[in-house]
């Protein structure tokens, strides 16, 4: 008896399908029942590292599969990349900030937050969630955090009082700053506030830019929490402008102190935390950020961040004590930007600051 | 039979075409058509709604675009020309000198550094001659200190050539192997000087290969986007940076597509006049 390749074929064929109906007639192949997965981008640094723990905890009561996907500069960057394939995407979770929650909500690609399974939100402040124009709550919000000045306490003893000592000579090239498309443009605010401006009147903020550029105080221009973090590492630079994130990573290798209560500027404060995309296995992806609210999740998370919780019964890390205001001070120290209103000037600002502030830097 | 092969040729092409058009040209008419859309502050892409425009290109003629793009082919330039004044006489080695075990050795370690992750080596550069690495006076020896805007530049230029050195010499090694050097002992025996030997019979047979080794090391350069983006501190930007910035930062397409547009224009032009001109040169020589 002779047996053809195609023959073969087909009986291996035939074989593996009736065997495969009937594992399946018994309940052994169950595909539908397999774990679901979801894919999170979250920041690197010290954001992935506490996530991973907090993931471990959380697939001990949890069979959802977490892939993870770091962003790549700004988060602002996964708006992009979801904008050139949307509706289908391959993100499901996402850990951005209030100006990239404002931009997703306005592109309407989000869901609702199903509280029924998100029941940690409950105890989240009110004022730190974003809402859709139905006032139907959007985000998950995991912290508080804020940008603020700040400086190496080794490299420069005696500090600053004022931005405007940092035009003096011995500032020359001391500083690294982000590119304004980093945390929204809130340097150019800074700038604008010291000079008696806002963010919608950011001229007097451009000016003292220009003159920090023509002056050649500016050292590095950085586009990342890694870079800034290396950058402040290295010891080339004193003096910054940065999340609270990047200055809690330099603070645990050299002593800083964060200029959060100058009398002629202001701390920003804002909220990082999850948002859930439209098309995302939707039971899995609130199970998992509402894990991540859990109080004593929260504690964890943000101890490991240097960023304040958004859980009230969350302890904060005392190393933050000086960092952030008690609610007597918010009034007079820390300043609440209008993000909406940044994330429409963003493409401007970020065209003028080629335009105007590039130039300056490179003449040195 | 003879008029059968052009056509068994032509009809060989279909498959690479058929591939080719919708992943090169596609995407190249939809960029073109987004470099046309408006833009509205805060959302994501061009505005399908609204009537095509020209300003995405107009806000690129400003006349500080104009240095972007001279900063780009200036320091792309820069990097090639190092490449192949110093990746020529690595391959000259190899190909002529070194023995069979130094010549798998040697052409072993080129290969090999072009596996090992970019990021990595311009992050090594940095470390190693950057204000605060343990060669940071190597700037010095070029008249500039590592911290200022100059010593920004210079690892730029330094981390382009870490990978086109390797480029180049692999290339060239390819095409100093194809010429005979029975050729240069013959210019010497009747008399040539080996610096004339060198210049007149070497150097000048290998054109070609150098020509080619440059197109790739000069594409290499000008389109790159890490570099400038680890090592140029925000001082050096090229318009890879700024189409990066547009696309994925602040989600204004309709500008990163014109600026992708002018240079893959501006790009392809002096690409064609740079091969016409050594072309005709170098026919205008062999006359």
């Amino acid at each position: 008896m002779s047996l053809t390749r195609r023959d073969f074929t087909r009986a291996a064929l035939a074989g593996t399908g009736l065997a495969a109906t009937g594992l399946s007639t018994l309940g052994l192949l169950t595909p539908a029942q397999a774990a679901e997965r979801l894919l999170v981008v979250q920041w690197g640094a010290n954001w992935i590292e506490v996530s991973k723990q907090i993931v471990a905890e959380f697939q001990k009561t949890n069979d959802t599969q977490i892939a993870w996907e770091l962003h790549a500069g700004g988060s602002a960057a996964v708006v992009a990349k979801i904008k050139a394939v949307w509706p289908r995407t391959q993100y499901n979770v996402l850990s951005v900030w209030d100006p990239v929650f404002r931009a997703m909500i306005a592109e309407d690609w989000l869901l609702p937050i199903d509280e029924s399974i998100v029941t940690n939100l409950k105890t989240i402040p009110d004022q730190y969630i974003q809402k859709n124009a139905k006032g139907e709550k959007m985000t998950v919000p995991l912290s508080t955090a804020g940008a603020f000045w700040g400086y190496r306490e080794d490299l420069l003893p005696g500090g600053f009082s004022s931005l405007e000592d940092l035009l003096k000579p011995e500032f020359k090239g001391k500083l690294c700053v982000p590119y304004p498309i980093n945390l929204t443009g809130l340097l150019i605010v800074s700038a604008a506030i010291q000079r008696g401006g806002n963010e919608k009147n950011a001229e007097p903020g451009w000016d003292f830019i220009k003159e920090l550029a023509a002056k050649g105080q500016i050292g590095e221009i950085c586009t990342s929490n890694s870079e800034y973090i290396n950058a402040m590492a290295t010891g080339r630079y004193s003096v910054g402008f940065w999340n609270n994130g990047g200055w809690f990573a330099t603070a645990k290798n050299f002593p800083v102190k964060l200029k959060s209560r100058m009398p002629d500027n202001k701390g920003f404060l804002y909220n990082e935390g999850f948002c859930v995309l439209k098309g995302s296995p939707q039971k899995a992806a609130f199970e998992f950020a509402n894990f991540f609210a859990e109080p004593k999740m929260n504690e964890l998370y943000n101890m490991n961040l240097g960023s304040g919780p958004t859980q009230p019964s969350a302890k904060t890390n005392p190393m933050l004590v000086d960092w952030y205001y008690t609610p007597e001070e918010l009034p007079k120290y820390a300043y609440f930007a209008d993000f909406a209103y940044l994330s429409s000037v963003m493409s401007e600002w970020n065209a003028r600051w080629e335009r105007e502030i590039v130039p300056l830097v490179r003449k040195g | 039979m003879a008029m059968r092969r052009p056509a068994l040729s032509a009809a060989l092409l279909w498959p690479a075409l058929v591939v080719m058009a919708p992943l090169l040209l596609g995407p190249l008419v939809l960029l073109a058509h987004e470099s046309l859309k408006p833009f509205v502050g805060g959302r994501v892409g061009g505005d399908e709604s609204g009537a095509l425009t020209l300003q995405n290109y107009a806000q690129i003629a400003d006349p500080q675009y104009v240095r972007y793009f001279l900063d780009t082919f200036r320091v792309g330039l820069l990097a090639t020309a190092l490449a192949l004044v110093l990746g020529f006489p690595v391959a000259h080695f190899i190909a002529r000198r070194a023995g069979p075990v130094m010549r798998r050795l040697l052409v072993g370690g080129l290969v090999g550094t072009l596996f090992l992750s970019i990021i990595v080596r311009v992050y090594a550069i940095a470390m190693t001659f950057g204000p605060h690495g343990p060669l940071a006076d190597f700037s010095r020896i070029f008249g500039v200190t590592a911290s200022s805007p100059d010593g920004a530049e210079l690892m730029v230029v330094l981390g382009l050539l870490n990978s086109t050195l390797p480029l180049v010499a692999l290339t060239l090694i390819g095409t100093l192997q194809n010429i005979n050097p029975r050729l240069e002992d013959a210019a010497m025996s009747l008399g040539a000087p080996r610096w004339k030997t060198f210049f007149q019979v070497t150097v000048a047979m290998s054109l070609p290969g150098i020509l080619s080794a440059a197109i790739i090391a000069y594409a290499f350069c000008i389109s790159n986007l890490v570099v400038p983006m680890l090592v140029g501190r925000g001082f050096i930007v090229f318009v890879s940076n700024l189409i990066y910035f547009r696309f994925s930062e602040v989600a204004n397409f309709p500008s990163g597509a014109a600026l992708s547009m002018v240079m893959m224009v501006i790009s392809v032009a002096l690409f064609y006049g740079l091969l016409h001109l050594v072309r005709s040169h170098w026919q205008e020589a062999g006359k």
